[in-house]
């Protein structure tokens, strides 16, 4: 602005700033550049708007190439590193669950070899879940890179998972030199196991769940990053495209006034190219924005929750063995049972004191979200429900996983009705049948996988937006500023 | 994790994005942006939050909300105790009179919808205190046809009687403290209500008084924050991992419940996660 007042020319068509946004530079530095390059002829002028249309070229291609490299960034850690891995170490909570679930089956069922699932099944489950329960820990450390705390907490868990598997191991031993009919099983196995699930409950459990929270902490805070920056790149994508037209506008008023023409062809096009370039790339970089998002919010957190709804619902069939293993822990371990069926599901507490009151208000709860898709409820199950568009696929599989995490609740019932009529024979039966309980957890997994598709799929397309802007972007800047170049070229040659 | 990549940006966009990008984070919105720290505890309970006469507050929750604001990067000078009621907690985290809550405050699905929970920072249990000399009652179903505190207000009785259904008979008075007086004076024969609360007593009573270790719920204990804190509930789960690893938590429970028959676990509680 210095320039033009400094310019004896009379009135001359507003030139954007020149002077870089990084700090305001003195005027008396302004006017010393401004008189060595002549700006008081025609070509000098012409020269320093071009170089101004130039510059705002190249900041619009910088803005643009950083906020599509924040994109490719975004999509690169959610879509195929941190995340996939935040939703493997999350099995691993449910592997080390499902551990303990299948000693508890194998001493439970004592001499009674084939009942259920069986004696043999239970322990190659056990040896599965054991190596999948390695392979989690491994992504964990992978995860937790040179983070010290989460690297001791991994270590804490590997430590723990050690002494867990002897305990398993002299429970389940002891228990094959005192043969007993399915049922619980001697004092002394008793003991060992109870060691054993303390363990398992008291200090691998909370570490294995602190470290999927943890690593998917870690997921949370590179979306919000990558995401406001995508927003603010936007921002400076429109903001210098802005520029380059008002450079070029500002040129080709001049030129028109100078030289008594029209239009200039090629600035003509180089302004409308500027604008679809502008246009192109906001639009590309706010969908990359709203795909990011869908990604996180529509697929992982579910998925993460998910995984989370079935381990703990896993291990609350568990503790309904635990209940029929252990006599004398009966109230403690049906008490865990009505904890975790309320994260899973939760009624209001002021009118859910019980399990009895579980069943009852359940049942009300399920049917009144199945007349009305409204939720009454809170918990992992109630964050679906709310999240699920009413009469979509989605809504219609938590559903689905509602009415069967009701019959599994209604079966629990039959199993703690029969123990409390003296049926125990029975209700152990009816306990590994798990007919229900399979049902309601293929469901649960069917839900977690729509997620997951909604999740490749928002990742798939993210990745498919972006192919091809590597090329596009610098052909796209290089042939404005040729256009701007060969607009003022004739106009230049005049004055040789 | 990658930072976003710098290669492609314009010096200049740079300092300037870093403007933006800082603005549309909102300042003052998370308590690690906070200069000084109102913490909100109990002042009538011995063991977890406790004034005492020259103003002072101490208890284990007061030690645990001084390590965690020792680690979110607050000085002993910049933080501030303060009262808080059980009945105000949620009213003041949103009016953000207080930074954050840490009075014995379990945490609740349907508290969750109100306030952001870190934690827990431990895992109370309901549990049944009765006199040292009493060995007939080893877990609640003992308390059948026994003389049980009720305090008016608190529901802790509801698991015992309603729950349960056991058949104790129904004292009632007006305060915990009471509950144990009475119960060492041989006017009940037991109190049933969070075994850190119960310890708490006991320690004050020396040597008269027992729990006995057989545990009926889960009695998460959160710090409550600002509903939507996420960077700082985040902050604040880290803090309580490394209390557990570095050994203050065991420390912090033998100092408190130490000298009482409470058998405290000292390994990190499963955290609620933060939303």
């Amino acid at each position: 602005m210095t320039v033009t007042a400094q310019s004896p020319a009379g009135p001359t068509p507003a030139v954007p700033d020149p002077t870089p946004p990084a700090g305001p530079p003195r005027p008396g530095a302004v006017r010393r550049l401004a008189r060595r390059i002549h700006l008081r002829t025609v070509p000098a002028r012409i020269r320093a708007m071009t170089l101004v249309a130039v510059v705002a070229v190249g900041v619009l291609f910088g803005a643009a190439s950083w906020a599509i490299g924040n994109a490719r960034d975004g999509l690169a850690t959610i879509g195929h590193d941190a995340g996939p891995q935040v939703v493997a170490t999350g099995d691993l909570f449910f592997a080390l669950n499902d551990m303990d679930a299948q000693v508890a089956n194998v001493l439970l069922l004592g001499r009674d070899r084939d009942l259920g699932r069986g004696r043999e099944a239970s322990l190659r489950l056990y040896a599965q879940r054991r190596s999948e329960a390695s392979r989690a820990l491994l992504q964990a450390a992978q995860l937790a890179g040179d983070d010290r705390t989460e690297q001791r907490t991994v270590q804490a868990v590997l430590d723990g998972l050690g002494e867990y598997e002897r305990l398993a191991a002299r429970a389940i031993q002891l228990d094959e030199q005192r043969p007993h009919p399915a049922g619980p099983p001697s004092d002394e196995v008793l003991a060992l196991y109870r060691e054993a699930t303390d363990l398992m409950k008291l200090k691998l459990l909370p570490q294995a769940y602190n470290l999927t929270l943890e690593s998917g902490s870690i997921v949370r805070k590179t979306y919000e990053r990558e995401h406001s920056s995508l927003v603010a790149g936007r921002l400076w994508v429109l903001g210098s495209g802005l520029a380059v037209v008002a450079a070029l506008a500002a040129v080709q008023v001049y030129l028109a006034r100078r030289f008594r023409r029209l239009v200039n062809p090629a600035l003509a096009l180089a302004t409308l190219g500027a604008v679809a370039l502008t246009a192109a790339v906001a639009v590309l970089v706010g969908t990359q924005a709203g795909l990011l998002r869908k990604a996180k919010e529509e697929g992982f957190d579910s998925v993460l929750a998910l995984s989370r709804a079935r381990a703990i619902g896993n291990s609350a069939y568990a503790d309904e063995g635990r209940y029929l293993l252990d006599p004398v822990r009966r109230d403690t371990y049906e008490q865990v049972y009505f904890d975790k069926s309320q994260s899973i599901l939760y009624l209001d507490a002021e009118r859910t004191k019980s399990l009895a009151d579980y069943y009852v208000n359940l049942d009300a709860a399920v049917n009144a979200y199945r007349s009305q898709p409204r939720a009454t409820f809170l918990g992992f199950f109630g964050d679906q429900a709310r999240a699920a568009r009413p009469g979509g696929a989605e809504a219609a599989a938590v559903t689905r996983v509602l009415e069967r995490y009701r019959e599994f609740q209604r079966k629990d019932r039959s199993v703690r009705e029969m123990v409390a009529g003296g049926r125990l024979g029975e209700a152990l039966r009816l306990h590994l049948d798990g007919r229900e309980f399979s049902r309601y957890d293929a469901a649960l997994v069917e839900l977690a996988r729509m997620h997951r598709a909604t999740f490749t799929g928002a990742i798939r397309q993210g990745d498919r937006g972006l192919r091809g802007w590597d090329v596009a972007l610098p052909v796209a800047s290089a042939a404005l500023v040729v256009l701007i170049l060969l607009g003022v070229r004739p106009r230049l040659a005049e004055y040789r | 994790m990658r930072i976003p990549r710098t290669a492609a940006l314009a010096s200049a966009a740079a300092v300037a994005v870093g403007v933006l990008t800082g603005c549309s984070a909102g300042g003052g919105e998370s308590i690690l942006d906070r200069e000084t720290l109102t913490i909100g505890v109990k002042a009538d309970q011995p063991g977890l939050g406790l004034r005492r006469s020259d103003g002072e507050f101490v208890g284990f929750d007061v030690d645990v909300a001084r390590y965690v604001a020792g680690k979110l990067g607050f000085s002993d000078q910049e933080i501030r105790f303060t009262e808080t009621p059980s009945n105000v907690r949620e009213q003041v985290l949103e009016q953000r009179r207080v930074d954050m809550v840490v009075a014995s405050y379990s945490i609740t699905a349907s508290r969750k919808t109100k306030v952001t929970f870190a934690g827990p920072y431990y895992v109370a249990h309901q549990d049944t205190l009765v006199r040292a000399g009493d060995s007939a009652v080893r877990n609640v179903r003992d308390l059948a046809n026994r003389r049980l505190c009720k305090v008016t207000g608190s529901n802790s009785w509801r698991r015992v009687t309603e729950e349960r259904g056991v058949p104790a008979r129904l004292v009632e008075t007006t305060t915990y403290s009471d509950c144990v007086d009475r119960l060492i004076r041989g006017e009940v024969d037991a109190v049933s209500t969070d075994d850190l609360i119960l310890a708490g007593f006991a320690a004050q009573r020396g040597n008269a008084v027992k729990i006995i270790n057989a545990p009926i719920s889960d009695e998460k204990y959160g710090i409550g924050l600002h509903k939507g804190d996420l960077d700082g509930c985040e902050a604040i789960n880290r803090a309580l991992t490394e209390m557990y690893q570095d050994g203050t938590a065991a420390r912090l429970l033998d100092k408190w419940f130490g000298r009482t028959t409470l058998r405290t676990t000292d390994s990190v509680p499963q955290f609620e996660g933060c939303s």
